[in-house]
């Protein structure tokens, strides 16, 4: 053992060097051979989709006589790893799935330099921007051109306990404004073992805002950004949603409770704590798989309406197909875009697997859109969404989407700690006067952005 | 004559400078790869902070503007206030905690020291990520580890919403940076105590001083390097501050409601990879480097100051 | 007034008691002790949860904060649902990537990162303490200034410039700019400075060669900083998360801390799954932080001591 004792530099680093040297040689001997370079990459993040895509995949690779590549990463890795790439002007993949409110980022700057393929002249060529539900091609459109193919529409309803709204007399058929099921959602949430603490609660809502209040200011038809791409959101609308939001989850008689997601949302449905759970398609699928226990016992209904007659649903994210300007191959990519979103032999299998419902109307007519689903006591689950979808609000992007987000909830929670702080009195010209301030942050942000449109200061 | 005489940096005697090229061989892998590797991306962006970018063909050359923008931008300026609490924090909480568990630590037994010095050095065997998302489960209302043991013992808490209310959110980082960093700097603490000369304390007892007065006048000054070099590191820290905020409200990409939870950092990666403005985080760059070598000159000043009482 | 409350009233009581009883050593030993353990059940609480929510099924993660009680132990409570999960492997091109090939992964790029940056740090802190040659202080000065600069600000360059040489996607890129660092640098200067400049000069007189003082001399007298630095480089390297985000793409060159996150997509929550794999991925850094505690401290204090 003289050579470990007479390491020069200690036992430590003599371990791991023959670690490291071990673990080379496992490496090297155990490494995958990687396929030439194929023609085109594409990019998702969701493992549904991933499973979906590498079924459907090989028959296109026969059909063209071309090599597909499909990789999987995580939203927030992909993005990483897309906006470095573009960012040092490097190699990307062709293809890539990209979630709504994202665009932005791709879309910076002059026309000439965004990252991305402009499809709309292709997609009208094929016909497509009519069989597709309109409201979807404003999200992943800037400055009048489209951008990225909508993979869905994510219409949102409410998933609620069945059984304990029925055993509570609740009709919800009856349920058809936000102000009928206000007034019944303050006699239902109270404390009932009287420790001072809410044991039942109507409806999941965050208490920062967030993703809720905008499922709410998409219903009414507020928006963040206009069709111009222009700062939308400082409206009297939203001044008294911000007030209605406010009271609901933080006034005397509130029924909003936050769950938050994964585990503590199944605890809070078991439980009974909370009563109704935003549902847009895909969450359907999501609470049936987290949830196993509760089938049977859930429904879906579609969201009160504001006014009677009004709008009875929301929406709530999205994917997108975006090309890359870079690719080599733009009319393969656009065939491969096309194939994988709007080739209906495929969309009723993908449809059972995640009750995301494609952005494409004809689809809709598919058998597997109508079967029961047992979780949610034998409603026609892809009926419903289908009904509701044409309603779904269209969401206007704009390159400084997500700070535009943020201005949004920062001017709520600044109004709702003055509503903790001074209640009542004077909120609504504090919200005013917070959405207006946030409102000209946003357009700082985006005058920085005109400046690079226009090259010069 | 009062001829100037040009100072030369004073050597230490029988030093005198080396001929031959060794040192220069020796510095030359880090030479190489930081030029390689650091140099371009490092002018790339200091050069950077005088653009406003969005990738490498759209750039246009706006000057000062990024800066004035910055000290103008009531959120850049509430990520400056947000990271300097947090130093303060830090230096004046996390601190004080890591030298009293030392001190607490530093009389046992070598087994028993041991065993506790792994237990109170753990947390940092996780990365930061992880811990961040850890806790960001940890934090859940009604049902987190935190909000639960909270309850427990002090009947409050059960519903405290940490990761939400603008009010707690700093709290919750604070918290998680003291499971993280106590039992980190608390290791430097106790080895420096060590070090410390048995017999002067000694003497002070036998004189008749207090605990208290041992450890301020004895100890504590005979610690100084160690401490003036963990106040530095802690501080050049807390500006670094970064992937625990991101992770732990990682909805908001570090924000916070209310942008409670922002740091320079999170603002940084925020325009600068969200929102492809590489010109403005270069130029937050510059800031944050401003501030941490500023406060670094600050603290060694201090130091060589407490060092002549 | 629940059984924590009591436990802990009567800790304080028995500490009140023993000081008024006079037994002022007693009192302030066991009060020393006290406020150790309850510390340690603090730091230790969240890992006791870790384990306990590892071992959990999915369905009852968060009823119970640790464990169900005994009765309640059945398949639907305890079951090891998250190794196996965690042992599946994932999609890829290539075929299921599994979970032994990520740790090696981890270990590779952690322990080659460590050897060369021991190896180069050395090197350089040896030559900045012991030698005085033209330009040290305008290098010593280059080197304080980049680490002041944020590292998240380089990523993007720096990922151009791999991609340019051919090696993203890859362990070598992530380990080649990764070999040195000036935090190591200065640590090993620190650690050198103590070696007595008569020991190098005798050896130098002896007819050592420069790099036989470094190699033979001056190394072996600073094991403790090299141990240190080793457990640093490694935990940090082991854990790292930006750098490999980035730079890694296909599914079986991933590291752990980025095929953690993984499990944790936008629209599921796999948190069992997570939490197993943060578990399992703690092993290895707290044996190495085991076997060189000692070292470990006296090597960090070795070097902040002397200033």
């Amino acid at each position: 053992m003289r050579f470990v004792s007479n390491f020069p530099y200690g036992r430590a680093p003599l371990w791991l060097l023959v670690i490291a040297v071990v673990s080379v040689g496992l490496r090297v001997v155990t490494a995958r051979r990687h396929e030439a370079r194929p023609d085109l990459v594409i990019v998702t993040h969701t493992e549904a989709q991933f499973d979906a895509y590498r079924k459907a995949i090989p028959r296109f690779e026969r059909d063209h006589g071309v090599k597909v590549q499909l990789q999987f990463a995580n939203w927030a890795s992909l993005q990483a790893r897309l906006q470095n790439a573009i960012l040092a002007g490097t190699e990307v993949p062709d293809l890539s799935e990209v979630f709504a409110g994202s665009l932005g980022f791709f879309t910076r700057g002059p026309a000439e330099d965004f990252g991305l393929l402009d499809l709309t002249d292709r997609m009208r060529a094929d016909g497509l921007d009519k069989r597709l539900v309109e409201s979807r091609l404003s999200l992943w459109s800037t400055r009048g051109r489209v951008y990225a193919l909508p993979h869905d529409v994510h219409p949102v309803m409410l998933a609620y306990r069945r059984d304990l709204v029925e055993a509570l007399g609740i009709d919800v058929s009856k349920l058809t404004t936000w102000e009928k099921f206000v007034e019944v959602g303050q006699q239902v949430s109270r404390d009932l073992d009287g420790d001072g603490i809410i044991d039942r609660y109507m409806l999941d809502m965050r208490y920062d805002g967030n993703w809720a209040l905008q499922v709410l200011m998409f219903q009414r038809g507020g928006q963040i950004f206009d069709q111009q791409g222009e700062v939308a959101f400082a409206t009297e609308d939203n001044a008294q949603l911000i007030r209605w939001y406010i009271e609901q989850t933080r006034g005397p008689h509130k029924i909003g409770y936050e769950c938050g997601w994964g585990q503590p949302v199944v605890r809070a449905m078991t439980d009974g704590l909370v009563l109704f759970q935003w549902a847009p398609d895909w969450r359907s699928w999501v609470f049936a798989d987290e949830a196993p226990a509760l089938a049977g016992k859930m429904a879906l209904m579609p969201l009160p309406a504001w006014t009677p007659g009004g709008r009875r649903t929301s929406t709530w994210g999205g994917t997108g197909l975006m090309i890359m300007k870079q690719t080599r191959h733009p009319d393969l990519a656009w065939e491969l875009a096309k194939y994988l979103y709007f080739d209906t032999t495929q969309l009723g299998e993908r449809f059972l697997a995640t009750n995301i419902l494609p952005a494409l109307k004809d689809a809709w007519n598919l058998p597997e859109f109508a079967t029961p689903f047992p979780y949610y006591s034998n409603q026609r689950v892809g009926q419903m969404y289908a009904e509701l979808a044409p309603e779904a609000p269209p969401v206007y992007s704009s390159p400084v989407d997500d700070a535009g987000r943020l201005a949004l909830d920062r001017a709520y929670n600044r109004s709702a700690q003055y509503y903790s702080q001074h209640g009542e009195a004077g909120l609504l010209e504090k919200i005013r006067a917070e959405l207006a301030e946030a409102a000209e942050s946003v357009r700082r942000l985006a005058r920085r952005e005109k400046i690079l449109a226009k090259g010069t200061l | 004559m009062n001829a100037k005489v040009r100072q030369r940096p004073v050597r230490p005697p029988g030093r005198p400078r080396y001929k031959g090229k060794a040192p220069y061989l020796f510095l030359s892998p880090y030479l190489v790869l930081t030029a390689a590797f650091f140099v371009v991306p490092f002018v790339n962006a200091i050069m950077l902070a005088f653009y406003e970018t969005n990738g490498p063909r759209s750039r246009a050359f706006v000057g000062l503007d990024n800066f004035v923008f910055l000290f103008t931008d009531p959120i850049f300026l509430r990520a400056l206030l947000n990271t300097t609490v947090f130093a303060l924090v830090s230096v004046f909480i996390q601190l004080p905690l890591s030298m009293a568990l030392a001190l607490l630590l530093n009389s046992g037994g070598d087994k028993v020291k041991g065993f506790f010095r792994l237990v109170f050095f753990s947390p940092n065997l996780v990365g930061q990520v992880l811990v961040g998302i850890l806790f960001s489960v940890l934090f859940t209302p009604r049902y987190g580890l935190v909000n639960r043991g909270f309850q427990l013992v002090l009947h409050w808490g059960l519903e405290a919403r940490w990761l939400s209310e603008p009010r707690l959110i700093m709290p919750a980082i604070v918290l998680t940076s003291l499971w993280l960093w106590v039992g980190f700097n608390m290791i430097y603490f106790l080895a420096a105590l060590q070090t410390v000369d048995k017999t002067l304390q000694e003497a002070a007892r036998i004189d008749g001083a207090s605990p208290w007065q041992i450890f301020w006048h004895v100890t504590l000054p005979s610690m100084r390097h160690v401490v003036v070099f963990v106040v530095i590191m802690s501080v050049i820290g807390s500006y670094q501050l970064f992937e625990l905020p991101l992770t732990l409200l990682s909805e908001s990409y570090g924000y916070g409601a209310n942008d409670a939870g922002l740091t320079l950092i999170t603002y940084l990666n925020y325009n600068a990879f969200r929102c492809g403005d590489l010109g403005l985080g270069s130029a937050v760059g510059w800031v944050v480097a401003m501030i941490i070598f500023i406060v670094s000159l600050i603290q060694i000043r201090l130091g060589r100051i407490a060092e002549e009482d | 007034m629940n059984v924590l409350q009591i436990l802990l009233l009567t800790l304080f009581l028995a500490f009140v008691l023993l000081r008024l009883l006079g037994r002022r050593q007693t009192a302030s030993r066991f009060a020393r002790w006290t406020l150790l353990c309850l510390g340690a059940v603090v730091v230790l609480a969240p890992f006791t949860w870790l384990l306990a929510a590892v071992f959990k099924d999915r369905s009852v993660l968060n009823e119970f904060i640790f464990l169900p009680p005994v009765e309640q132990w059945s398949e639907k409570t305890l079951n090891l649902d998250n190794f196996r999960a965690l042992f599946k492997g994932r999609p890829s091109l290539t075929g299921p990537v599994y979970f032994w090939e990520y740790v090696l992964n981890s270990t590779v790029y952690a322990t080659c990162t460590t050897v060369l940056q021991i190896f180069f740090c050395s090197l350089g802190g040896y030559a900045l303490a012991k030698y005085e040659f033209r330009g040290k202080t305008a290098l010593t000065l280059f080197m304080l200034g980049s680490m002041m600069i944020p590292s998240v600000l380089l990523l993007a360059p720096l990922y151009k410039m791999v991609v340019d040489l051919g090696l993203v996607d890859s362990l070598a890129g992530l380990i080649i700019p990764g070999m040195v660092g000036t935090y190591g640098i200065f640590l090993f200067r620190q650690a050198c400075l103590a070696v007595p400049n008569e020991m190098i000069d005798a050896a130098r007189l002896d007819g050592c060669g420069e790099f036989g003082i470094y190699l033979r001399l001056v190394m072996p007298l600073v094991r403790p900083m090299a141990a240190a630095f080793c457990l640093i480089c490694f935990l940090g390297n082991w854990n790292a998360f930006f750098a490999p985000n980035v730079f890694l793409h296909s599914q079986d060159k991933l590291t752990l801390p980025v095929v953690l996150n993984l499990y944790l997509g936008e629209f599921r929550h796999d948190q069992g799954v997570f939490l197993t794999g943060t578990a399992l991925a703690m092993i290895p850094p707290a044996v190495l932080f085991f076997a060189l505690q000692r070292e470990f401290i006296s090597g960090l204090t070795s070097g902040a001591v002397k200033g």
